[in-house]
């Protein structure tokens, strides 16, 4: 044999199980990794992990949205009262609340609680569960002036000069489920809400319904003709 | 929706110095407060500054105050060396800073021939005392981005919507837009308003005081900063009134 030749030696079949033991877990284990991978960022993608919960909060006093616009048929607009006005929608004080629960509720063990925070002067700690990041400035009021008024139902927003009376179809749904195309439909100030929160008033626990990013924010704006310029809502 | 060009009037000779628009600056856009040492490393942030030169000897010293903020060029140095397009012209003809997208590599600033740019080198702070202070309407800016002045723009955004509510459109220092140098200035040296719109009393001033000398008639005061370089600010500067240059040019 000359040196330096390379002879091939043949696996005894103790070391080929080794091998193939090996490679069938290393194969497991990456496409474990890969499929690990894929659900987190699918997940990062499609739902809005980072600033909300799959279900929403608990909150410090179980505040019943369903008993208040379902069956009181109170308006958004009568709690939440600066959002017809400018930035936030803001929560109302305990104050407001003890304007119909100073009489109303005697015994329920949450309007006790919140009688007793009231009395001692602390502020209830409401868990938001809408949130975006500092650096993003959305305006509800803006929002709910765009939407509200009487409005015609159409496919697509084509021309800027209609906009003002005109609602796509996709925003209509989320208002009103049952309105077609063409149709002309009185949105109120607080059906807006909507649009964004989804039907706040059904649920017993307030969570996040859309995404809310900026992809989210962008595709609406594009759609409805609404500047898409970064300083609209960046500065 | 009429068209805006946003510009400033700064009157050199109405300045007297007090700093004050630099204290509005600083509470209206959520800077964080300038230590000694920040000054030493160079590094301290301040939207609008002040430049003081000495002018004249002893006894005859006179002290020339020069604000200086970002000129919102429309060929602005910065813009085109930024990797990430987080600084860019836009419609408002304003040089936009998009915090959001900044990664700080620093090249707008060394390319302001104005320094206007600062880059937060640390995470900001704020005594206690001063935290609920903190404007709502502005983006409080963490360690490692670009910021400059924005001619506040959340004012502008603010007065506008204001205006859209009531079916109508936005005018100079209407609804509170002026920015907040412009509104604390004592001497009313700053002057803020529309360029584009022909009616406003900057774009009349600015024009008027930019016109060249021709003939017997006098050329305005107006001029802009560092203009060889071809910037275009859209801030105009108006220079000193010296009496005392005056007649030493007509009987020197």
């Amino acid at each position: 044999m000359i040196p330096g030749d390379f002879q091939v030696k043949k696996p005894t079949s103790k070391q080929l199980a080794i091998f193939g033991t090996l490679g069938v877990v290393g194969l497991g284990s990456f496409v474990a990794i890969a499929l690990g991978l894929t659900w987190i960022v699918s997940a990062w993608l499609g739902m809005p992990v980072i600033f909300a919960h799959d279900q929403g909060p608990t909150q410090p006093i179980a505040f019943p949205h369903p008993t208040h616009v379902q069956d009181l048929g109170l308006d958004c607009t009568f709690c939440h009262r600066n959002v017809t006005e400018g930035a936030a929608a803001t929560i109302p004080s305990a104050g407001l609340c003890l304007t119909c629960h100073q009489v109303v509720g005697d015994g329920l063990e949450q309007i006790e609680n919140m009688r007793e925070q009231v009395a001692d002067d602390r502020p209830i700690d409401w868990v938001r569960v809408h949130r975006v990041p500092d650096h993003v400035h959305f305006v509800h009021e803006a929002h709910i002036r765009r939407f509200s008024g009487v409005k015609t139902v159409v496919e697509e927003w084509t021309d800027p000069n209609e906009q003002a009376g005109e609602i796509r179809l996709g925003e209509a749904l989320r208002i009103d489920p049952s309105v077609s195309v063409g149709q002309t439909m009185e949105i109120a100030e607080a059906q807006v809400c909507s649009v964004c929160h989804g039907d706040v008033g059904s649920m017993a626990t307030v969570e996040q319904v859309r995404p809310l990013k900026m992809g989210d924010c962008v595709d609406c704006h594009r759609d409805n003709g609404a500047p898409t310029d970064c300083t609209t809502c960046h500065y | 929706m009429a068209e805006n060009k946003w510009g400033m009037i700064v009157d050199i000779d109405k300045c007297i110095g007090c700093q004050a628009c630099v204290v509005a600056c600083q509470s209206e856009n959520n800077i964080p407060i300038n230590e000694e040492g920040h000054f030493n490393q160079r590094r301290a942030i301040e939207w609008i500054r002040i430049e003081r030169y000495w002018e004249g000897e002893f006894p005859n010293v006179r002290a020339r105050f020069v604000p200086v903020f970002c000129q919102q060029c429309d060929d602005a140095p910065c813009e085109p060396v930024c990797p990430v397009y987080a600084t860019y012209h836009n419609s408002e003809g304003l040089n936009v800073q998009v915090y959001n997208r900044c990664i700080g590599t620093r090249f707008c600033a060394n390319n302001c021939p104005y320094q206007a740019r600062f880059f937060n080198f640390w995470e900001p702070e704020w005594p206690e005392s001063l935290k609920n202070q903190l404007n709502p309407d502005v983006t409080v800016r963490s360690r490692g981005i670009m910021e400059k002045c924005t001619f506040c723009i959340q004012r502008i955004r603010r007065s506008t919507r204001e205006a859209a509510k009531d079916g109508q459109e936005v005018e100079d220092g209407d609804r509170g837009m002026s920015p907040a140098c412009v509104n604390a200035c004592p001497t009313h040296a700053l002057t803020f308003g529309n360029l584009d719109d022909s009616d406003s009393a900057i774009s009349k001033q600015s024009k008027e005081e930019l016109k060249q000398p021709a003939g017997s008639r006098p050329g305005g005061r107006g001029y802009h900063m560092l203009e060889h370089l071809g910037t275009h600010p859209n801030v105009v500067y108006l220079k000193k009134v010296d009496k005392t240059a005056e007649e030493h040019e007509v009987h020197g």
